[in-house]
């Protein structure tokens, strides 16, 4: 009388007789299926902005006396030295590059990865 | 660097990352599809369509994933619910597709004719047993994490896949070396 197939042979079998199953578009079937994000369109969130971005600026001109400050700061940034609106400007773009790249890590998952990077 | 199931999981959740999630599917697709056509004695659609269901449910709950067991644990669960509510729906499953399910297998690795003695033996095991083996044998779960999946006690699945181990060993005895 034969044996039986011991427990460790039957488990490999049944692991074995299971091969991969290649994805064949399947993936692209499910990510098709996915609901779409309930979002608003992107030119509605940028036409909100442009509006708060532009009412805030009128607000703005009429709390500074119908611009005299602008108009003194210009008047006094005339007398500056040439040196020192150049320090002034290039200080400025600093600060704004420095948020643009903020803003481009967290919105780049590649670039996040690259930030997590140990050496 | 790859990322864990966690990580991607982290992006879905925060950025509503669909690449994240493509790449879980990807990850993922083989051994669902496998579990779900073991569950529907390979009828190849039906598996495919369920495990659709199955990971457009995980996108749609993946909030309410807290991590405490594994990703794959929890992506079986849900698997064995569509299967469940489906089963329920149909009472009887049906549809054997025998030839694109031998045309799928790897013929280098195990021999043809006990991989259909065993594949035969193993859609003739009761749902309960089958489930149990396909879970902890062929998946790799442990016991526990079978009854976390399934909902049942820990003793059942262990007489589950006792039983069903000794029912394959015995229909496969004349496999057995001399």
């Amino acid at each position: 009388m034969k044996g039986m197939i011991d427990d460790e042979t039957l488990d490999r079998q049944l692991r074995e007789a299971v091969p991969y199953i290649d994805d064949d578009g399947f993936t692209a079937r499910v990510m098709a299926g996915l609901p779409a994000a309930p979002r608003e369109p992107r030119w509605l969130r940028a036409m909100v902005l442009f509006g708060l971005a532009l009412l805030g600026c009128g607000v703005a001109y009429l709390l500074s006396g119908g611009g005299r400050i602008v108009r003194e700061g210009v008047i006094q940034m005339a007398d500056f030295p040439i040196w020192l609106l150049l320090v002034f400007a290039f200080g400025c773009g600093l600060v704004v590059g420095a948020f643009a790249v903020i803003f481009a890590i967290r919105r780049t998952p590649e670039v996040r990865d690259l930030t997590r990077l140990e050496f | 660097m790859e990322l864990t199931d966690a990580d991607l999981i982290a992006r879905v959740l925060a950025d509503d990352d669909q690449h994240a999630f493509g790449e879980l599917v990807r990850r993922h697709q083989s051994s669902v599809r496998g579990l779900l056509r073991q569950l529907t004695r390979t009828d190849i659609a039906l598996a495919d369509d369920l495990a659709q269901e199955t990971f457009l449910r995980v996108y749609k709950n993946l909030g309410s994933f807290r991590g405490e067991a594994q990703f794959s644990t929890w992506l079986y669960r849900i698997a064995y619910n569509c299967f469940r509510e489906d089963a329920r729906k149909r009472k009887e499953l049906v549809g054997v597709d025998e030839e694109q399910w031998q045309a799928e297998q790897d013929p280098h690795t195990v021999d043809p004719g006990l991989r259909h003695d065993l594949m035969h033996a193993l859609s003739l095991l009761p749902l309960h047993e089958r489930t149990a083996i396909v879970l902890c044998c062929q998946n790799g779960l442990s016991h526990d994490e079978a009854a976390r999946v399934l909902e049942i006690p820990l003793g059942t699945v262990k007489t589950n896949v006792l039983r069903g181990r000794e029912k394959l060993k015995r229909t496969l005895a004349a496999w057995a070396p001399n």
